[in-house]
């Protein structure tokens, strides 16, 4: 298989053109998401071990149907902020471990309540740094897996703009993961991709056009089961409409795992992530 | 470290000496010219011969550096002796689900790495014994592609949690890896649930799971099944972590503070349990065993 080079430099300057404007800083974030989505939610604080992590937001919440009915639900989100400010002090949606076991306290307590479980994912990664890795940031998200994993109340996630590395899994095994359509979820983001691949971070489009990083991709082997359609040419140009849609999928797929005994359940999403990724 | 001292009773501690390199050396290192039948200790360059570099675990015994040991050779030293026995799994296929190629096809590199290690995958699965108590034991090797965890390494690892829990054998696991194989994309990231979901399955049937972390072992590997052990063993110097040092260097500039990531650190921070001369792996993995399944 032969491309022209000028071919495949115009390929790799549209997936990376894909990656940013799932990067857009219009497209629907957590909070948004939340505000619009939720009502009588109240975010909770703190890990109880260490500190507050800001780049990921929890509390419990009601999740209403057109009809009226109001669903108990726990909501979890990495929220990567709005300005330059609120980015800062979100560090850009990359949490550290403490923002893990803030998710991992907020876990135990729905399924203390019994009530579902929705995790919003959009972080680039989970945080590289000393502090980071001194207090344990592959311990956290390990144990956040175990914990979505065995977790008893039903758990519905959603990949809204980037999911990338375990720091995106940690809040993404779940029962039914739905996507915006325009969303990216990798293994790692392009730049990272890019320096262990091809040990350079410039070819971030190189590596973006290779790693297919479209949440499409991640529907095609499994680890996503729907996508939520987004307005052309992205979800920045009407993020009300998308949050919208969301809502509507959030509510059929509670119906629906609402409904399945939990034992079963449980059996189900232990079967899926046995067979995850082929 | 009069801490670390105080926790190992004040014994003394020869691979000390060795100060864990961080980044490693730019550009490949000036070979000198190798006698035959000898080995260089890549902590402090001396040459051994090398049957007695074998007999002493690929150790250095004048620095203490614990070499790299392939997966096979790391089973036979952990199992009691003539126990060893391989799983066959040759049926476990791998993918390339973004039909890979940065340069070399992802499928010719994975025929590489057979070809040079002997194995099918980054994983190796066996039954043995250790201590006589029965295992499943699933040793990765960092010399298959970086160790990396990709779909067929983790159906490996899958079931050799599987094999665990229908033989009621305890589950010893040896962590060597780069992380998430880059190659499989997001096939790859799934791996972190689903080798999470055999540790899952493990807990739940009440048996004991050891890792034994060795250098290095760093991101999805270590952020899933590594560290969701009962008890987790570090050899001495090994570099630990989720991000790289380097990677970390880069991305805030900040200076890496003395011995960052090596498993003393990672014992200070109250990140593993002990870390084990290799030479002792195994009588602590039979104590331990020995005590949680009788
Ligand atoms: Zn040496």
């Amino acid at each position: 298989m032969t491309r022209s080079p000028t071919k495949m430099a115009e390929q790799e300057r549209a997936a990376f053109r894909a990656v940013e404007l799932a990067r857009h800083p219009g497209r629907p974030r957590t909070l948004q998401v939340i505000a619009g989505c939720f009502s009588d939610w109240t975010e909770l604080h703190g890990d109880r071990l260490f500190g507050d992590d800001l780049a990921v937001v929890g509390g419990p919440a009601f999740l209403e149907s057109p009809g009226g009915e109001r669903r108990q639900v726990m909501v979890i989100g990495q929220e990567k902020g709005r300005d330059a400010e609120s980015r800062a002090l979100r560090n850009f949606g990359m949490p550290h471990p403490e923002g893990y076991r803030k998710a991992q306290r907020l876990m135990r307590q729905a399924a203390k309540f019994g009530i579902p479980l929705i995790c919003l994912v959009d972080t680039p990664a989970a945080h590289a740094g000393i502090g980071a890795e001194e207090r344990g940031q592959a311990w956290a998200i390990a144990e956040t897996l175990i914990t979505l994993l065995e977790l008893r109340v039903p758990v519905v996630s959603v990949v809204l703009s980037e999911g990338g590395s375990g720091g995106a899994l940690a809040l993404a095994v779940a029962d039914r993961v739905l996507g915006l359509e325009q969303a990216i979820y990798t293994v790692a983001p392009p730049e990272t991709c890019a320096a262990i691949l091809y040990r350079d971070a410039g070819q971030r489009a190189r590596a973006a056009l290779a790693l297919r990083p479209g949440v499409a991709t991640a529907c095609e082997i499994g680890l996503v089961d729907e996508l939520i359609p987004e307005p052309q040419p992205g979800a920045h140009v009407h993020p009300e409409m998308v949050i919208a849609a969301l809502r509507g999928s959030l509510l059929r797929r509670l119906d629906e795992l609402c409904a399945i005994p939990i034992e079963e359940l449980l059996a189900a999403r232990r079967r899926r992530y046995r067979h995850a990724g082929g | 470290m009069d801490a670390l001292m105080d926790r190992r009773g004040g014994l003394p501690l020869p691979h000390r000496r060795f100060a864990p390199r961080l980044v490693p050396a730019p550009g490949p290192k000036p070979q000198p010219v190798a006698p035959t039948g000898t080995v260089a200790c890549k902590g402090c360059n001396r040459r051994f011969v090398t049957e007695r570099y074998e007999r002493a675990l690929r150790v250095c015994s004048l620095c203490g550096y614990h070499g790299v040991v392939p997966a096979t050779l790391r089973a036979t030293q952990l199992a009691d002796r003539g126990s060893l026995h391989l799983a066959d799994f040759s049926d476990v296929e791998d993918r390339d689900p973004l039909h890979f190629n940065d340069g070399v096809a992802y499928p010719k590199r994975i025929a590489e790495a057979r070809a040079k290690t002997g194995l099918r995958e980054a994983f190796m699965v066996a039954r043995c014994l250790i201590g006589g108590n029965p295992i499943v034991i699933a040793c990765m090797d960092f010399g298959f592609l970086g160790g990396s965890l990709g779909s067929a390494a983790g159906e490996c690892f899958a079931r050799a949690c599987e094999m665990a829990v229908a033989e009621n054998r305890s589950l010893v696991a040896v962590c060597t890896s780069g992380g998430a194989r880059m190659q499989e994309g997001i096939a790859a990231l799934a791996q972190m649930a689903r080798c999470s979901q055999g540790v899952s399955g493990v807990a739940a049937a009440g048996l004991p799971y050891i890792s034994i972390l060795a250098d290095p072992c760093f991101g999805g590997v270590t952020a899933s099944f590594a560290v969701q052990s009962d008890v987790i063993l570090a050899e001495p110097g090994a570099r630990i972590g989720f991000a790289g040092g380097r990677v970390i260097e880069q991305a805030t500039h900040d200076k890496l503070p003395d011995g960052f990531q090596t498993a003393e650190f990672l014992l200070a921070h109250g990140m593993v349990d002990q870390v084990v001369l290799r030479a002792d792996l195994r009588d602590t993995v039979a104590r331990l065993l020995g005590v949680y399944s009788r």
